[in-house]
């Protein structure tokens, strides 16, 4: 068996900037992701960041997975790619279908001193009639396919929700060469930052705001060939006689995304039930420890954020990691973890920010109230 | 979110569960995403319930009239994601 | 505040919304417009500009200000933008011609002399104008900045061209 001080699953900019932390510390670091390539989500974001331009803001996302990658495998970290962590057993053992050079996979078992879940999140479906249609897909899924496999999904997009996302991969598919023939949003108001709404209605996109779809039309290959929208009421129910026709061959959603959860359930981490944040989260401390000792969360895995916030949550994760193995004093990680809290929550101020910011804060005192202290592995 | 959903309509595409199931599910007793799991195989597929969970939860909360955290989620076991059978026999299983 | 509904920006929301260039200040030469209305946790622009006329301080999440007093149009914040909401107006071509300078991300990449329909911040297509400048440096990182001229008395709505527009 295997034995590593660290064991980071997902290597996405949580993940990644975890190892970082943990590695330069010293501490024997094992960074485990199932995709290809490291850099989960930011290989994709092909647009440039906010943030504080002491922290790459301005640069473009996978320039940042480029820049992470580097610092990883110069903080000794090794990188296990095409990897999947397939169960954590008592004791803390984990099960890891291991990707070989020769294509092969290897079932390999491990032991780690302690985990860190940076496992991200996956994207909510809404159900409306034909919403399983093919050319009905996530917008997630969209942007992956053009920005990393450069396929264009269709040629006229309907995207339903906008939030950051469904605003920022309208841009993307119009970037890649696609039609984007109308954003719909259920609630009264844009949902993402104002700037992202201002660059598509500059390139001709109406945004249709409480309204939805209602329906996704098949046409005689079955495949989408338009769907029905309506405005909705207060309630978000569709008020009839307020049906639209809109002509596509593809319907991305991006509404919303959930905490990806199979892993920190199985290691036993306690869970909690937080709307803002995305459903239902492992709660952590401010050292982002769950209620199991030794296993850690960061990233979207413990509440749907930004990229800023995961990256700041992984280095705060893989400090207290190394300094749960001794690698880092308590006063030094402590001093750490100020610095890097006090940026967390500049980072969540402002409009968007101060809702995750306050469900973020409620969850750290539930676990203080509930969990005190964190139990051994079962 | 049409309030009225047909019966028909899919819920689970991976073990092809549909709302009428999950409503009779519940008729019959269910209170979680648990529950429903085990009566009807939603979320038993190859996603294991990453597409359908938060939409049997919406179903349950409308049905019974509670907030969606008092839905539940479902639970897991390994592996947690599909490996195949000649992986797992070839595994390295042997203890400290 | 309809932008939240809409979208985009009406000018007289913009106007009072953010510090805008008075008409005294275009009429002494190019400047920075910045349409930055929420409170993003984002600062880049400031860092962008040499002559110290943007300001954002801490916390991070303030609206950046300009001071047209300090800013002399180099439009080198438009690309360090993340969010693509600073533009730079010029007033001063004079034969009643003005030029609006804006970051586009789309192929192809205009060229100068190319004819093109100006939009406003909806879309809609404003006047004709044509391609005076492109700017677009390896610093710039593959965002390239396009001037237009286009007839003065749009100079205020004018933000963008539309996109595979062919004369």
């Amino acid at each position: 068996m295997i034995h590593k001080d660290v064991l980071v699953i997902g290597a996405g900019p949580s993940g990644l900037s975890a190892a970082i932390e943990a590695g330069k510390a010293g501490a024997d670091t094992l960074l485990v992701d199932l995709n290809l390539k490291a850099g989960g989500q930011l290989f994709k974001q092909i647009h440039k960041f906010f943030g504080s331009s002491a922290h790459h803001s301005g640069t473009r996302g996978y320039e940042i997975g480029s820049l992470l990658l580097k610092q990883a495998r110069d903080a000794g970290v090794e990188i296990w790619l095409q990897s999947t962590v397939i169960g954590i057993f008592p004791g803390g053992k984990v099960g890891i279908e291991r990707g070989l050079d020769n294509g092969e996979k290897d079932l390999v078992t491990l032991k780690a001193k302690t985990i860190i879940i940076a496992t991200g999140a996956s994207e909510n479906a809404i159900r409306f009639k034909g919403w399983t249609t093919p050319g009905v897909m996530g917008a997630g899924a969209a942007q992956t396919m053009v920005n990393v496999n450069h396929v264009r999904p269709g040629e006229n997009i309907v995207m339903i929700g906008s939030g950051n996302v469904g605003l920022i991969v309208s841009y993307q598919l119009m970037q890649a060469g696609c039609n984007v023939v109308a954003l719909l949003e259920a609630a009264p108001k844009v949902g993402g930052y104002s700037v992202h709404a201002a660059k598509i209605r500059r390139a001709g996109v109406p945004i249709y705001t409480s309204r939805t779809i209602i329906e996704a039309l098949a046409g005689e290959d079955g495949s989408v060939c338009g769907c029905v929208t309506a405005a909705v009421d207060d309630h978000f129910q569709p008020v009839p006689g307020t049906e639209e026709t809109l002509k596509c061959d593809v319907i991305t959603l991006a509404t919303g995304m959930k905490p990806t959860m199979d892993l920190v359930k199985l290691a036993g981490c306690a869970l909690k039930f937080h709307g803002p944040l995305g459903g239902y989260v492992p709660i952590h401390d401010e050292r982002l420890e769950t209620s199991v000792k030794g296993v850690f969360v960061a990233g979207d895995s413990t509440g749907v954020e930004e990229a800023n916030t995961a990256l700041d949550e992984g280095k705060i994760a893989g400090i207290s990691a190394a300094e749960e193995l001794g690698y880092i004093s308590h006063e030094d990680a402590d001093a750490m973890r100020s610095e890097i809290w006090s940026r967390l929550d500049s980072l969540r101020l402002g409009p968007f920010g101060e809702r995750r910011m306050k469900e973020k804060k409620a969850m750290m005192e539930e676990y203080s109230e509930t969990v005190k202290v964190p139990a051994a592995f079962q | 979110m049409s309030e009225a959903l047909a019966d028909d309509m899919l819920v689970c595409r991976c073990e092809e569960v549909t709302v009428g199931d999950i409503k009779k599910a519940i008729r019959d007793g269910a209170r979680d995403v648990v529950g429903v799991k085990r009566r009807t195989r939603a979320g038993m597929g190859l996603c294991q319930g990453r597409t359908c969970e938060k939409l049997v939860q919406q179903i349950i909360s409308k049905e019974l009239g509670v907030p969606a955290s008092e839905t539940g989620t479902s639970s897991v076991r390994p592996p947690v994601r599909p490996v195949t059978f000649g992986e797992l026999a070839k595994g390295d299983v042997e203890d400290d | 505040m309809s932008y939240i509904k809409t979208g985009y920006l009406e000018y007289s929301e913009l106007e009072s919304l953010q510090t805008l260039p008075d008409e005294k200040r275009y009429q002494e030469g190019p400047v920075a417009v910045i349409e930055c209305v929420q409170n993003i946790p984002c600062n880049p622009c400031e860092a962008s500009c040499k002559f110290g006329a943007i300001h954002i301080g801490s916390p991070i999440t303030n609206l950046p200000t300009i001071d047209t007093r300090k800013c002399i149009g180099c439009g080198n914040c438009i690309a360090k933008c993340p969010g693509m909401a600073i533009f730079v107006v010029n007033k001063t071509k004079g034969r009643g011609i003005a030029s609006v300078s804006f970051p586009y991300e789309y192929y192809p990449v205009p060229k100068v002399g190319d004819k093109c329909h100006a939009v406003d911040r909806k879309g809609e297509y404003i006047c004709d104008g044509t391609v005076s400048k492109v700017v677009n440096p390896a610093s710039y990182d593959h965002t390239p900045v396009v001037t237009i001229d286009i007839p003065i008395e749009y100079a205020n709505e004018v933000r963008s061209i539309e996109r595979g527009y062919q004369p």
